[in-house]
């Protein structure tokens, strides 16, 4: 694929950096729907995405203009993205008999809607989306984030 | 440029002064963060962490830029919430729904009612583009732990069976077993309790 990122990628692997070693190939979600260019970037290689595709941990979603994507998480955490949107899950644990519950996300550049599901539920501290400019932490329920290339 | 793609009209050429004022007030800040009610009404808590310090947004349609200068927090119009982040909230995926279907007492057999419930689900299923399915067998305390395991199993695959000629594409297809570790009603040991044999369904 030709598939270009005009986002310094370096910035975006810079803030994964720190977590990309727990990658790992348990599927996390699965995408719900798609609107125009949508991608799941995994190292080395890259998928248009559908409904269906499935999403590992590390996968970068990339949105182009006038497009956007959904995912729902296995702990029911729901991810939409809107245009020229770069987001990754970094890290993901779901394991809540062994109380193993992580899920950190980054939103290198573009719109986020986040709505909340079990990890958040179970254990709000678990729950971050790093942006190029600092840290939202997440006590429950429902936000929007924008990020703005420079 | 992406710019010249667009044509301007009136309302952008405002909401593009005002984005330029509003970041000349803001020093660097861009990014940011708005905390939405849920789907019933409920708010939960953002707090925002830069090198700037923190910020907490506890009310609805709050939001505070992410790093730059600016500490204070904002509230986001419905207009403009629909002008930046339309297309991310019209994304947003179908809630995922659960649903619990019991069993006769020490056997993989769906009670009449829930035996009802099947086409509901399977209508459910139908439905969602991309759909991901989890089945999960439980049981109740009644007998060994290592028996309940494989009943719960049983059953999980019992309800499988049923459902599976919905439209699940198999490797978005999930089977397992709880046996009797996730009681739902808290019993002693060996105790009988419907409620507690069950099949959670989960479809996404």
């Amino acid at each position: 694929m030709n598939f270009k990122p005009f986002f310094p990628a370096g910035a975006l692997a810079l803030c994964l950096a720190t977590t990309a070693a727990l990658a790992d190939e348990t599927v996390i979600g699965y995408i719900k729907t798609v609107q125009g260019d949508a991608m799941v970037v995994a190292t080395g290689h890259s998928v248009k995405a559908v409904p269906g595709t499935p999403v590992k941990a590390t996968d970068v979603l990339k949105t182009g203009k006038a497009s956007s994507l959904g995912i729902t998480l296995s702990d029911n955490t729901l991810l939409s993205i809107g245009p020229d949107t770069e987001f990754v899950v970094d890290e993901y644990l779901f394991n809540p008999s062994q109380d193993e519950l992580k899920l950190g996300a980054s939103l290198g550049k573009g719109s986020l809607n986040y709505v909340s599901g079990m990890i958040a539920k179970l254990k709000p501290s678990a729950v971050s989306v790093r942006t190029p400019t600092g840290t939202i932490g997440v006590r429950g329920t429902h936000f929007v984030a924008l990020v703005v290339p420079d | 440029m992406a710019w010249k793609h667009i044509i301007p009209t009136v309302t952008m050429r405002s909401w593009l002064l005002a984005s330029v004022l509003l970041l000349s007030l803001t020093g660097c800040a861009k990014n940011y963060v708005v905390l939405l009610p849920d789907e019933n009404g409920a708010l939960g808590k953002v707090m925002v962490t830069s090198s700037q310090g923190q910020v907490l947004l506890d009310q609805k349609n709050q939001g505070a830029f992410i790093g730059g200068s600016r500490s204070d927090t904002f509230t986001l119009s419905e207009e403009k919430l629909q002008a930046t982040f339309g297309a991310a909230l019209a994304a947003s995926p179908k809630k995922p729904v659960s649903y619990l279907l019991y069993f006769e007492t020490g056997q993989a057999v769906l009670t009449e009612a829930s035996q009802s419930e099947i086409p509901k689900i399977k209508e459910d299923i139908s439905q969602r583009p991309g759909v991901d399915v989890a089945v999960i067998g439980h049981t109740d305390t009644k007998g060994t732990a290592s028996a309940n395991y494989a009943l719960g199993l049983s059953r999980a695959k019992q309800v499988l069976a049923l459902i599976r000629d919905a439209g699940v594409s198999t490797e978005r297809l999930s089977v397992e077993s709880h046996g009797e570790k996730n009681l739902l009603v808290a019993t002693p040991d060996d105790t009988d309790e419907p409620r507690n044999r069950r099949v959670e369904v989960i479809v996404r």
